[in-house]
């Protein structure tokens, strides 16, 4: 089935070299791509239950041993790229959202429709409803966020701790 | 304008600023929400809020001031309202499923937030067990506050949103749109706000994920009365956002907009039919 998806908000706050900015100021981040193996892969995805598999591309580390993991959760009605700072002893630095996508009308998960979001910037907003800022209602949920952030502390124990 | 959003209060919390600089003041007011989230989390144990639970009605207990504001603010919209909104309906979420159980409910016969004696500014007591849960009124707190401090560290202008319960401060003024009930992927444009903000109960994302409804009628007396089913979208504008939330669960109930706490509180009360 295949049916326009009606989208209520598509936000771009920040891009990756933002985030890095404000999570560590004033230090240089080297590219550290990991490869996720299956086994890896399934002890996240049980800590998590988030299904969609991780990609170990988006992961930065400082010279000091600090850690910047950019992931996304994929829900039903929404889907959220975050970044998360990790100090050398796993604890959390900062989690910061970096662009959330709402829609309506078929899964967001289907990779085609996600294809047109993903790798986006600040610099190159989406262009709908740029100019509703404000929106009220009833509270959304952020559970969808605190399964991803537990999926890369499970990430940062088992393969990034050790490097 | 520099938008940033993170994960707070079991929702999306937006700071938005007109100016370019004062970068810092947001991370300032985001720390300021998580410590009211620290302060006041019914799903933390060891929240100030959870050790009024377990301990108000045993022995006093000494409160972080901004505790002792919003149990004074929830004490008087109770009084106004004459008992429609009280936050000591945890209980009842609980039963329903909607937050994590800390105690053993049938034990106890709950009182609510008129139970609740100042001692002190800062120091407390309760003549009954109580399960607060604040849910219903923390996130506008946590808006006032956030905005009080950007406003502090010379902020000009700029709107603060709690997953849909905002407020814009300074100058400027903001279009607002708030979610169509029936349809909540489409928003209605209701006009601008200037120095003020609106908050909002509505049961559209709880249907969609098959959940109980979180809007409690503290005065039920029949079983089948306790949630409160509707399709309506209810929104209050008042000059602080804690008001505007609290505000809302006496709109939801009432279903009245001419309800006398409103205007009591300088409040507007706006309800999107279906």
């Amino acid at each position: 089935m295949m049916s326009i998806p009606i989208i209520a908000q598509a936000k771009i706050y920040m891009s990756v070299e933002q985030v890095q900015k404000i999570l560590f100021p004033n230090k240089q981040l080297s590219k550290t791509p990991i490869i996720i193996t299956d086994d890896l892969q399934e002890r996240m995805r049980q800590a998590s239950s988030i299904r969609h598999p991780f990609q170990g591309d988006r992961i930065w580390k400082t010279a000091d041993g600090n850690w910047l993991i950019v992931d996304e959760v994929v829900g039903k009605h929404e889907m959220i790229t975050y970044a998360v700072g990790i100090s050398p002893n796993g604890s959390v630095l900062g989690i910061e959202i970096l662009e959330y996508v709402e829609s309506y009308g078929y899964e967001v998960a289907e990779a085609q429709w996600r294809k047109q979001f993903i790798g986006k910037s600040a610099a190159d907003p989406i262009k709908l409803n740029q100019d509703i800022q404000n929106i009220g209602g009833a509270t959304l949920s952020c559970k969808h966020l605190t399964d991803g952030v537990k999926r890369v502390t499970v990430l940062f124990e088992a393969a990034l701790k050790a490097k | 304008m520099t938008t940033r959003c993170q994960a707070l209060l079991g929702t999306f919390v937006e700071i938005s600023i007109d100016q370019d600089e004062h970068c810092s003041a947001i991370d300032e007011a985001f720390d300021i929400i998580k410590q009211v989230q620290y302060l006041m989390s019914f799903h933390n144990p060891l929240s100030e809020l959870s050790v009024i639970n377990q301990r108000s009605y045993l022995a006093p207990i000494a409160i972080h001031p901004w505790t002792s504001q919003i149990l004074k603010i929830a004490q008087e919209v109770h009084k106004q309202s004459h008992g429609l909104f009280n936050c000591g309906i945890g209980h009842r979420l609980v039963a329903a499923g909607l937050l994590p159980q800390h105690l053993n409910l049938s034990q106890y016969q709950f009182g609510g937030i008129e139970d609740i004696t100042f001692l002190a500014p800062e120091l407390i007591t309760s003549t009954k067990p109580l399960c607060l849960d604040l849910g219903g009124i923390a996130k506008g707190f946590a808006v006032d506050q956030a905005v009080e401090l950007l406003m502090l560290n010379g902020v000009e202008s700029g709107c603060v949103n709690a997953g849909g319960d905002l407020r814009v401060f300074g100058g400027s003024s903001r279009p607002v749109h708030i979610r169509n009930p029936i349809s909540p992927s489409q928003l209605i444009e209701i006009g601008s706000i200037q120095h003020g903000a609106i908050a909002t109960s509505s049961l559209y994302f709880s249907k969609r994920d098959y959940k109980q409804s979180h809007i409690v009628n503290p005065l039920a007396q029949r079983e089948s009365d306790i949630h409160v089913d509707f399709s309506e979208s209810f929104s209050v504008v008042a000059d602080q956002c804690v008001y505007a939330d609290a505000l809302t669960k006496v709109f939801a109930l009432s279903q009245d907009h001419t309800h006398p706490c409103f205007a009591h509180f300088s409040a507007q009360a706006i309800r999107i039919s279906t």
